[in-house]
């Protein structure tokens, strides 16, 4: 067989799965020599999305930056506005009230289950499985509609202030919550019933896109996909924010890093986000959720209506902006697919001077030719769909 | 004479009509509104006629109008020729194939035989599979004659998997044929006139073997790999548009009525009512005389036959919209590492006990 | 490997019993229970289209829109809208705080004075293509002239032009948006500092 094939004239196919492919939701290139459907060499190309959020930043104030930061990881806009308010917080210095605390953990679980709702939808999806992406959208949806209830919009929430929130939990939002959390604990015994011990959805996922665990830790790895190699690093753990200490769940370890555990992994914490957001809801203290600073939180409207010297406050603070001491800081919470991370100069103006992200899922983009070479091109669907890149971040 | 013309044009005019004009567009709606119904949401229903909004069935309609509208492109640089022949290749033998199924039994009706089948070949159901060769054509010439290389993986794939499922599928076949004796469908419609003689109960892993081989072969999920559509766009008619699109979409749903056909002729009873027999049905209608006694009975037994061609529709439908797909090369496992060595031990075990037991 | 004590990381191996048994490993059986999951489904919405659940039109959640409406809760951000007063002037002093705080510049304001040396805008325009409804405008105005309403229909525009909203097109009466206005009196009241 060999030697017909020496003389055959034969050429690798270089085929571009571009940034309109079904597959690719994101907008990433994969330009993938083939050989027969063997890959030989995958080149990444990433940027279709890039917006210019860190210029943008440049240009706005630092309370302008918040729905800037919505538009990163769309799919889990309340983490990020989290991420950012908790990183200028540390710069500035100030301690949030307790009750803003335990709201801002119950907004970032819940966006974190829409996110790992939407993932898990879209790889069923590409798989095939079109019941399964349904049924987690019909969920999502759910959650949608207490975030919107909270907040007034679905997914660009803007919900986040620096030095609290924009308001407290609405009437009958525990009642909601309930209600919610039956349906989704019922669609989510519907979708593992239907995959999780099927075999034709073992087959495609299970030992595909198989990471070691040091050198997932050496490319940058975090998050669902660090945690599926079996590396127990959870940023909620490792350094506890906000009241991560005070809440009592478990951390979903995978052991080979392939496309199967990280999928077990983000369903597992899918169930123990809704644990969180219960126990969150029972231990709610009273009190105000804003801190009453001014020069740092814009103030109630009724000082605004009736007092003179709040009204040239809130003119100042408004048109020059917040004015945080000079420095600089990096802080990280743990977002929908990793170590989110926030790195803040300031000069003391009312305009950051850069304001830089660490998306967690650009390590996780770059290591896609590692993955991926050697297996046939029906794997890149599986894998890609894993590792959850979402475009906006990725790309800024 | 000239009773069997009128007689086989009556039965050509029927079937093509509950064909073409029924079950073509009716399935388009199916999909729509059976996914929607299994996934909660409730499906396209919004085209109208003068406001009236028959639960979705004007959808078809007005796909036949805007398929009709579009234009019709061929790409620069590919063949034109096999790239236009390639739908009807793929077509016709989705059509024809149904031409052997019967749909009702014997009777005598005015004095004269009528078969309720079009053609009553002696090879029965070797014509089906040798036509279903044919569609084979269709496909890998569509994903050639595109110059594309979506196109080109998907006529590929396309190429091997229709291969190794035909083989497999006559395989699974043997046993049945083995039991009943006769390669001709309506002989073995006939045999099963007992409900305890059925082919499900004859041959339960044969029935499950032919199954996965029949909805491989018409490359519905979760065997879809030549249109994969996460991972080819649409595989082999990515360079398709208008009717000739249609065609391979029409082909696909034909070949579902078919294989229901099949299944229902070989497995479940052909057009027998369970525990009903044909000398029950004519005393029950002897109210009407002799020859509309045999009508009634005619048209009891063609509804009982649809109706179960109308239950593996369903449930092909519904395996589709459950299971993901399978990976190119995992379904060439299956096939040649499993569904070949079950369908000859199946063989193996049918043949002894036709030997030692029912003889 | 992180510095965590193994009590307060609580890992969960999640692999554990995910081997496939026998009776898993023959494909029929799980695709079997995989329809039996779809046919609930199926059968439980068929039975809710006919006999629908008490209080609702069916037991599929899908709004059929347009003609059913999904009902909104109080916090949901619309269009932003300027509130008139009874003889129909904005209650708006252009006083510039929204222009400034639009994360879009999206609001273009020109100020002026009337006879009686009261602020009021002379042209007030809100770019609809550019609005990202983030509900700065409405949190930063202090004399509630602005507030974002619950209209979500008929924003589309088939030229760009029409997409600049006027003073006119933008104002609404005081009875129109009086809930919303009563809910940012409450969240944004003194009991949440």
């Amino acid at each position: 067989m060999s030697e017909i094939t020496k003389d055959l004239h034969s050429e690798h196919m270089v085929i571009n799965m571009g940034p309109s492919h079904p597959v690719t939701h994101g907008t990433v290139k994969f330009l993938a020599t083939l050989d027969g459907e063997t890959i030989v060499d995958l080149k990444v190309d990433i940027g279709y999305l890039h917006r210019g959020f860190e210029k943008m930043c440049e240009n706005g104030t630092w309370q302008q930056v918040i729905p800037y930061t919505d538009r990163l990881n769309y799919v889990s806009p309340l983490i990020n506005n989290v991420g950012y308010a908790l990183a200028v917080e540390k710069l500035i210095g100030i301690d949030i009230p307790e009750r803003c605390k335990y709201v801002r953990v119950i907004a970032c679980e819940l966006s974190r289950m829409a996110d790992h709702f939407t993932n898990v939808a879209a790889s069923g999806l590409e798989l095939g499985a079109f019941t399964a992406f349904l049924y987690f959208v019909e969920a999502r949806d759910l959650v949608w509609e207490l975030i919107e209830m909270l907040c007034g919009a679905r997914v660009t929430a803007n919900y986040v202030r620096i030095g609290g929130l924009k308001n407290d939990l609405p009437d009958g939002f525990k009642e909601k919550t309930v209600e919610v959390f039956k349906k989704c604990r019922g669609l989510w015994e519907d979708v593992d019933k239907l995959l999780t011990k099927n075999r034709i959805f073992i087959d495609r996922v299970r030992d595909v896109g198989v990471m070691p665990a040091d050198e997932a830790i050496a490319w940058g790895f975090t998050g669902p996909c660090l945690r599926a190699c079996g590396v127990p690093y959870d940023v909620r753990k490792a350094q506890p924010y906000l009241v991560y200490d005070r809440m009592d769940f478990e951390v979903p370890i995978g052991e080979t890093g392939d496309n199967f555990d990280k999928y077990l992994v983000r369903m597992e914490e899918i169930k123990q986000s809704m644990h969180i957001v219960e126990q969150a809801l029972d231990q709610l203290p009273a009190g105000p959720v804003n801190i009453d600073m001014p020069q740092y939180r814009w103030q109630s409207k009724d000082d605004i209506y009736n007092r003179i010297d709040s009204l040239i406050f809130h003119f100042k603070t408004v048109i020059e902006g917040i004015k945080p001491p000079a420095g600089e800081i990096y802080h990280a919470v743990e977002g929908g697919n990793g170590e989110l991370g926030f790195y803040l100069v300031s000069d003391g103006s009312g305009k950051p001077v850069k304001c830089r992200v660490r998306p967690p899922c650009f390590p996780l983009t770059a290591a896609m030719p590692r993955m991926m070479k050697g297996r046939l091109i029906a794997d890149i669907v599986p894998t890609f769909d894993m590792i959850n890149m979402i475009g906006g971040e990725c790309d800024r | 004479m000239l009773a069997d013309l009128i007689e086989s044009i009556a039965k050509i005019v029927f079937i093509f009509s509950v064909n073409l004009g029924f079950f073509a567009p009716v399935l388009g709606w199916v999909e729509r509104k059976q996914s929607a119904v299994m996934q909660d949401r409730i499906g396209a229903n919004r085209a109208d006629i003068f406001g009236y909004t028959a639960i979705g069935l004007f959808h078809s309609i007005a796909d036949a109008i805007k398929v009709l509208c579009k234009e019709d492109f061929i790409p620069t640089g590919a063949n034109r020729f096999f790239h236009t022949v390639a739908p009807f290749v793929s077509l016709v033998p989705a059509i024809a194939t149904f031409s052997v199924i019967p749909f009702g039994g014997s009777y005598t009706l005015f004095g004269h035989n009528v078969h309720l089948v079009i053609a009553d070949l002696d090879v029965g159901i070797l014509f089906i599979f040798a036509l279903a060769s044919l569609s084979t054509y269709g496909v890998v010439l569509a994903g050639w004659s595109s110059r594309s290389n979506w196109s080109l993986l998907g006529g590929l794939r396309a190429s091997g998997q229709m291969l190794s499922y035909e083989v497999a599928m006559g395989l699974t076949i043997i046993g049945v044929i083995m039991v009943y004796g006769s390669l001709k469908l309506t002989d073995i419609g006939a045999m099963q006139a007992d409900f305890f003689r059925w082919g499900i109960f004859m041959q339960p892993l044969g029935f499950i073997l032919f199954l996965a081989c029949a909805i491989a072969e018409n490359k519905r999920a979760p065997f879809d790999v030549p249109e994969a559509e996460s991972e080819l766009v649409a595989g082999y008619f990515t360079e398709y548009s208008g009717l000739k699109f249609v065609m391979f979409w029409m082909g696909e749903f034909l070949e579902i009525v078919t294989i229901g056909g099949i299944v229902t002729t070989l497995f479940f009873g052909a057009w027998h009512l369970p525990f009903v027999t044909d000398q029950m049905l004519l005393s029950f209608f002897q109210f009407a005389g002799p020859n509309g006694a045999v009508i009634l009975a005619m048209l009891v037994n063609i509804a009982t036959f649809f109706a179960k061609v109308v239950f593996f529709i369903w449930l092909q439908m519904a395996i589709r919209w459950t299971l993901p797909r399978f990976r190119y090369d995992q379904i060439m496992r299956l096939c040649w590492k499993m569904i070949l060595p079950l369908a000859l031990i199946n063989i193996l075990i049918t043949g002894l006990v036709v030997l030692l037991w029912i003889k | 490997m992180v510095g965590v004590p193994l009590a307060t990381l609580k890992p969960k191996r999640v692999r554990k019993n995910i081997e496939l048994t026998l009776w898993e490993k023959l494909y029929v059986f799980e695709v079997l229970r995989g329809l039996f999951i779809t046919t609930k489904h199926f059968v439980s919405n068929m039975i809710g289209f006919v006999i629908p659940p008490k209080g609702e039109k069916r037991s599929i959640f899908t709004v059929y829109y347009p003609e059913e409406k999904v009902t909104l809760p109080p916090a949901y951000r619309g269009r932003p809208v300027l509130v008139a007063r009874e003889d129909g002037t904005a209650k708006c002093v252009a006083c510039g705080l929204c222009e400034k705080i639009c994360p879009a510049c999206a609001i273009a304001i020109v100020g002026g004075e009337t006879a009686n040396e009261e602020r009021y805008p002379v042209k007030y325009t809100l770019d609809m293509s550019r609005c990202v409804y983030c509900g700065y405008c409405e949190e930063v105005c202090p004399k509630e002239a602005i507030v974002m309403s619950s209209e979500y229909e008929g924003l589309a525009q088939r030229d760009r032009r029409n997409m600049l909203y006027p003073k006119e097109k933008l104002l609404r009466s005081e009875e129109n948006v009086k809930g919303r206005i009563e809910y940012i009196r409450r969240i944004y009241s003194k009991c949440s500092y």
